[in-house]
């Protein structure tokens, strides 16, 4: 699970039940959910009751895993429940066992076996088209789509550009979007980034289509298109061929509209709005697929990966003394970099700079967190620079990260307070609980208060164990 | 200010299971199947090998799977062909790899199936197509000449698939791919931590009898074991010796399942988890492990075996043609050592026949079968 996954995991987290059971009818879903939305642990526990003919007693569950590994369960499984993949089952009063959802299991059973007549997996055009393009071609129409929105939304800031200029090649639609997601907000005629707006944009590819695409989800209501018939049409792109033609014969009215959009991001090409074929890009192929598979086993992807037209992936060299090298010549990568690099001189495959505490203190100023820079220039650092484990400095990485606290001095989250213990025991136990799920932020033991970022489980286990407790 | 401190410079700390390769090894040796055919016959056992397959692969984006037969005469690729350019999920990136050296490129027509993940099809398709080839290539004589397999040869075709996918996804400077050379020495320097692939062998083993196998068998054991790369065993039908020790000493699973028809649940439970999953889970072991070993000299399985002393390899009888090592060729006097040890025995006074062995021993071969026939058991 990457970062860029973990992302579309908690929207998944967040939705109602009845549409994760609306989602599981599609095998392609299934699959594409269990790929890359569950940690690693989960996949195995799922793979092992798939062909079980009864369920699993949580006893026996409990015994298949080892004594330290209790922590890394418990999350497993509490991802599976919040998915509704698995369900408890009360067998006997002291007797408790896991089962996994019918529709889950049998839609991944078909998945894995390729049964069935779902068409989820995208049906090919048998008709041979006459404009039709290669992957290389796919791959440039991606990238520059994608530059272009990035651009957009980067370029007024660092003054590279007139506004005016810089919005030419985004769609209305798209722009909407990106201010809908609070990712741009226009004053006076001006594009500003915001604070999200910067998290975005120093993210890798991947998880920045699916921050992207989050947004749209969430605004798809509006537009009178259902979450279900998005999202699985989504993980349907996920699972399909680079460089194959589809038909758009066998897709819903919401799904054709959807089309239109998704070509605007570069998520899918067509040839013109009334064709009967749509290619999905690169883009698209990698959704359900995390970053690592993208640089190990295709190198072409890499060009994609933010402009850079050299094969290799990372570009930039960053020494002991805070000076950075970046051989680029793309605008969009020097626009990035100049929101926290005092950049003092270009040349043409070649910009160096210096990272100095005025240039992090106005980055930061602007609502980039330190973190934020470090993930950017450790995920484009040069070949030569992953060769190093740490692959940053470590002085340079501690330098940033203490500019940066010089200035922010208090953290903020959202979640629960939990108080008023009756004893310490009890206190102690839901601690432990709380701990082991990892959902616990901060705790006082002498005022026995703890407080946690997410309580529906908690609440939970308080009630089944108020429960037994009345028995 | 805690939060500035070495322990969390690594920010970026992969979350995601490093990829894992999948070999294996399955056996086909007509005879045990056709054993077998009662309960779990060929087709089936290979229906549930292809939802497994499918299973670990959908289990990390990157993982991959290769499947080596070992056939009666031979050992066989079933996945992925042995052309890079034939498959384009095989990963064999470099342009000069003992992979493609033969035959012509006979690109496999994938009919599109809407009903299906595409990856899954590409594979299944490759692994049934070149196990029908296989088959067909089989030829009587070829089953008449041996009742085993060749596992072998299989376990080294494995391996050296294993090391040379290691190496193509280390971390290295894109510039220094196109020369696989430079590739290599890099390897040597980087040191294998920094490779992301976690790499497995699955046998699944139907025949007994691969004690003629024992040399070739325990040097691939031992290079599993210098890799780090796990061995495991299903085995289905027969016992043999050798694969249990080839787990015990990689650290892999050896399943013995009593009932073969649930094939595709012991696979799922038992042999899906990767090195990542491992680490938390209760697995199976092999329990009592027999570490007999085979003798050089007639492959048979013994309690009590003669050493080189040169070579260390392992002989049955003491009586060794001309007094040579069969491997070495050092001169070995086993006959005049076998009759320093009856020299104690007499103080017993009850075995006197074994003094009339021992002084009769001067003759070379006279009292050998005696000899070697495991004195400590009676």
């Amino acid at each position: 699970m990457s970062a860029s996954s973990s992302q579309a995991l908690e929207y998944l987290e967040l939705l109602p039940g009845s549409v994760h059971k609306k989602l599981y009818d599609q095998p392609s879903t299934a699959l594409a959910i269990f790929r890359c939305m569950l940690p690693h642990l989960a996949k195995t526990i799922v793979m092992a009751m798939l062909y079980m003919t009864g369920p699993f007693p949580a006893n026996d569950l409990d015994a298949w895993f080892r004594s330290d590994a209790k922590r890394e369960k418990d999350k497993a499984i509490s991802v599976l429940e919040r998915l509704h993949i698995i369900m408890l089952r009360q067998e006997t009063s002291n007797q408790i066992s896991y089962q996994l959802t019918k529709r889950f299991a049998q839609s991944l059973r078909q998945a894995l076996t390729g049964g069935g007549t779902h068409r989820s997996f995208g049906v090919p055009s048998n008709q041979p088209d006459a404009k039709r393009v290669d992957k290389a071609f796919l791959d440039e129409y991606a990238r520059k789509q994608w530059e272009n929105i990035l651009f957009y939304m980067v370029g007024s800031t660092v003054g590279l550009a007139d506004s005016n200029a810089l919005g030419r090649d985004v769609g209305e639609g798209t722009k909407a979007l990106l201010k809908a997601g609070d990712f741009v907000r226009i004053a006076h005629g001006r594009v500003h980034i915001t604070r999200t707006g910067f998290e975005f944009v120093l993210q890798e590819v991947n998880a920045q289509v699916w921050s992207l695409l989050i947004v749209y989800l969430k605004h798809a209501s509006q537009l009178n298109m259902s979450e279900t018939d998005v999202l699985s049409f989504l993980f349907m792109l996920g699972s399909l061929e680079l460089g194959q033609d589809y038909t758009t014969t066998t897709l819903s009215p919401t799904q054709l509209q959807m089309l239109e959009d998704l070509s605007a991001f570069g998520i899918v090409y067509r040839s013109s709005k009334e064709a009967s074929t749509f290619y999905p890009t690169r883009l698209a192929t990698t959704l359900t697929s995390d970053s690592v598979s993208l640089s190990t086993s295709e190198p072409i992807t890499n060009s994609l990966s933010s402009a850079g037209h050299r094969a290799g992936k990372g570009y930039i060299i960053i020494e002991t003394n805070y000076r950075l090298y970046a051989y680029t010549s793309s605008l969009l990568q020097i626009a990035v970099l100049s929101l926290f690099t005092k950049l003092t001189t270009r040349f043409p495959n070649l910009v160096s700079g210096k990272l100095t505490k005025e240039s992090i203190t106005r980055a930061v100023r602007l609502g980039i967190s330190s973190s934020q820079i470090l993930s950017y220039l450790s995920a484009h650092a040069h070949p030569q620079m992953q060769k190093n484990s740490p692959v940053l400095p470590p002085t340079v990485m501690d330098q940033i990260r203490l500019w940066e606290y010089e200035g922010e001095r208090v953290e903020t989250h959202n979640g629960f307070l939990m108080k008023d213990f009756g004893s310490e025991s009890e206190f102690r136990e839901l601690l432990e609980y709380a701990e082991s799920l990892g959902v616990l932020v901060w705790k006082n033991e002498e005022k026995r208060v703890f407080f946690v970022d997410r309580v529906e489980q908690i609440s939970l286990y308080l009630n089944n164990k108020k429960r037994t407790q009345d028995r | 200010m805690n939060a500035i401190d070495g322990t969390d410079r690594h920010i970026k700390t992969d979350e995601a299971p490093p990829p894992s390769l999948l070999a294996i090894v399955l056996d086909t040796n007509p005879h045990a199947w056709a054993h077998l055919s009662s309960t779990l016959p060929l087709s089936s056992a290979i229906a549930n090998l292809l939802v497994f397959i499918n299973a670990h692969l959908a289990s990390g984006n990157a993982n991959e799977v290769a499947v080596i037969a070992s056939h009666t005469h031979r050992a066989a690729w079933l996945y992925p062909i042995p052309q890079s350019t034939t498959l384009p999920t095989s990963q064999n990136g470099t342009s000069n790899g003992d992979m493609e050296t033969n035959g012509a490129p006979t690109e496999p027509s994938v009919p599109e199936n809407p009903n299906k993940y595409r990856p899954f099809a590409i594979i299944e398709k490759a692994i049934l197509s070149n196990f029908a080839k296989l088959l067909d290539t089989t030829k009587e004589s070829d089953l008449a000449s041996t009742p085993t397999t060749l596992v072998g040869g299989a376990l080294s075709l494995a391996l050296s698939y294993i090391a040379k996918s290691t190496l193509l996804h280390s971390p290295v400077d894109p510039l220094a791919t196109d020369n696989p050379l430079s590739a290599l020495a890099d390897s040597e320097t980087m040191h294998a931590q920094r490779t992301p692939l976690t790499s497995r062998v699955l046998v699944i083993s139907v025949s007994g009898d691969l004690a003629n196998q024992y040399i070739p068998v325990m040097n691939a054991i031992f290079a599993a074991q210098r890799r780090r790369i796990p061995i495991d065993i299903l085995k289905l039908a027969g016992d043999t010796v050798l694969l249990q020790q080839a787990c015990d000493a990689t650290g892999g699973i050896y399943m013995k399942p009593e009932r073969p028809e649930g094939l595709l649940q012991y696979l799922m439970m038992g042999f899906l988890p990767d090195a990542t999953a491992r680490r938390s889970l209760v697995m199976p072991s092999a329990g009592g492990v027999d570490f007999r070993a085979a003798c050089f000299c007639h492959r048979k399985v013994v309690d009590i075996g003669y050493v080189c002393s040169v070579c260390l390899s392992i002989f049955c009888t003491p009586n060794l043609p001309d007094n040579l090592c069969l491997t070495c060729g050092s001169y070995l006097s086993l006959a005049q050592a076998q009759t320093a040890t009856p020299a104690v025995i007499p103080r017993q006074r009850k075995k006197k026949k074994k003094r009339v062995g021992g002084t009769d021993s001067a003759t070379p071969g006279g009292s050998t079968p005696a000899g070697s026939g495991t004195p400590v058991h009676t």
